[in-house]
């Protein structure tokens, strides 16, 4: 079919903004607001690009040069889950998976399998993402399109079963969290927790978190973490004065405008999720069911915020001493309250608990990342992102280190 | 009158917030209330708060604040918007 052939050789900056026009229009939106999110989308996609540029340019050669001089083998680069998100909507996979998501979330409540209505459109991005990698590693499209139906499934069941301890936790009535990344841990932490519970002592063991924030807030702000690294990274690549300097600054720059780029994809999204969300509203009226919403409402409590800021320096090190880990930690530094928010609930605010299982999480998941890194780079190239050639393969902690996309690649390689 | 600041927080400044920020901006323009919207994250309310009329969060803000704090997941979940509107309006009108 040339048509389809034409609007994919489009790229994801063209190609996305009319898959939300023509979504848009479906969900009973008017011509000109669907237009605008479309291009909204696309500008946003563009921003994204300019950034990982910048990123892999600078960040790159940097990393490269630590390897020579210290045999460090930390030459993958986190680029971070806004860049993630934006590789995996860009996918073919990323193309269908809202009507997808929906499409199983509507199944499911009729035949009253889970109890998540989830509105939260943007986050389908991690379904996107394990199915684009399906699809890099099987060169299978219905592949992908099923791995992350089957993960959409696996999350809303997790949401389900999450849901009360976490509107007691977070004080949300009626609300689940249906989030691709913050959920996939949630098996690893229940048997963890059960068992520091038949450990004597540890058991008991309890951290402050105000004297945390207090001490650590500096892990909090990512334009000033950018900064660090970038000046730490300069330093052991052995660069000069003035390059480990502009470095630092670039560094900072990355951080604070990743988001920014991001907010315009989400912007963009945003008119065509509230007339999904009335959609399904209408169509489930009397019905009595939780709200999936983002985890974005619940890491700001004090236990997930204590528990990240402690996890930032912790992941750099294992980062380090892990063996075969490959991933240079930077991007997703900032997405580790994601990782821990929905373990908080289940070991009821301990945040020393929470940060013993996130260890784990993490030290598993750089793994997985590291594992994962040649398919996450061909996603990125296969959205026309600019990978300089021979330069630095790219991974993500979210969601190039997400247990459940890990596993769910896995499993789709026996279809092969 | 006065332009009022709000400062609109959730877990990350970019996700749920901008969402909340829409709605507390339509609202404020259909009353005819003149806004300074910040949008930031749970984390950086305390140093946004001084000198706004009100904190919009959907998330829980750990640190104390000197100026009113709503709650906004019902922007989110659809559930009880004008009613969260109307708070809104009224926080800042006096």
């Amino acid at each position: 079919m040339p048509v389809i052939q034409f609007i994919l050789d489009l790229g994801a900056s063209v190609m996305l903004p009319l898959i939300i026009f023509v979504m848009g229009i479906a969900f009973g939106l008017k011509a000109g607001r669907a237009f605008r999110a479309g291009v909204t989308i696309g500008v946003g996609f563009v921003g994204i690009g300019l950034v990982i540029g910048l990123l892999t340019g600078s960040l790159g050669p940097a990393a490269q040069a630590m390897v020579e001089r210290f045999g460090i083998q930390l030459n993958v680069l986190d680029v971070g889950w806004p860049a993630a998100a934006a590789i995996a909507f860009a996918s073919q996979v990323g193309a269908v998976v809202i009507p997808v998501g929906l499409l199983v979330n509507l199944v499911m409540l009729l035949t009253r399998t889970t109890q998540t209505l989830n509105i939260d459109l943007w986050n389908f991005w991690h379904f996107a993402f394990t199915g684009a990698l399906v699809t890099e590693a099987t060169g299978k499209l219905w592949l992908g399109v099923a791995a992350a139906a089957v993960n959409a499934a696996i999350i809303l069941k997790l949401a389900d079963w999450t849901a009360k301890p976490i509107q007691e936790f977070y004080g949300v009535p009626g609300i689940s969290l249906p989030h691709g990344l913050s959920a996939a841990y949630v098996p690893i932490a229940i048997p963890l927790n059960a068992l520091i519970d038949r450990i004597p002592v540890v058991r008991d063991i309890d951290l402050d978190t105000a004297k945390i924030q207090q001490r650590l807030g500096v892990f909090g702000d990512p334009m000033m973490l950018g900064l660090l690294l970038g000046i730490a990274l300069g330093l052991l690549a052995g660069y000069s004065v003035q390059e480990t300097l502009q470095l630092g600054v670039s560094m900072a720059a990355v951080m604070l405008l990743m988001p920014r780029m991001v907010r315009l994809l989400m912007e963009g999204l945003m008119p065509v999720s509230e007339a999904a969300r009335e959609y399904l509203r209408r169509r489930f009226q009397g019905r009595e069911f939780y709200i999936g919403l983002d985890s974005a409402v619940a890491v700001g409590h004090p236990a997930s915020i204590a528990t990240a800021l402690i996890l930032v320096p912790v992941t750099l090190l294992l980062a380090v001493i892990v063996p075969g880990n490959r991933l240079l930690p930077f991007g997703d530094l900032a997405t580790i309250p994601f990782v821990v928010c929905m373990i908080a609930p289940i070991v009821r605010g301990n945040v020393f608990r929470s940060v013993l299982i996130g260890m784990v999480a993490i030290t598993v998941g750089l793994l997985m990342s590291t594992s994962v890194a040649s398919l996450h780079t061909a996603a990125a190239i296969a959205a026309q992102f600019d990978i300089p050639a021979g330069a630095a393969e790219i991974s993500s902690i979210g969601d190039g280190a997400n247990p459940l996309t890990w596993v769910l690649l896995q499993l789709s390689r026996l279809f092969q | 009158m006065n332009r009022k600041r709000v400062v609109v927080a959730c877990g990350t400044g970019i996700a749920t917030s901008t969402v909340v920020a829409e709605k507390v901006a339509e609202a404020c323009r259909r009353e005819g209330i003149d806004v300074d919207i910040i949008q930031c994250k749970a984390t950086e309310v305390a140093t946004h708060a001084p000198g706004a009329s009100l904190v919009v969060a959907t998330t829980t803000i750990a640190t104390p604040v000197s100026v009113p704090v709503i709650n906004a997941i019902g922007f989110l979940t659809g559930v009880g918007e004008e009613e969260l509107s109307r708070r809104i309006i009224e926080a800042l009108k006096d």
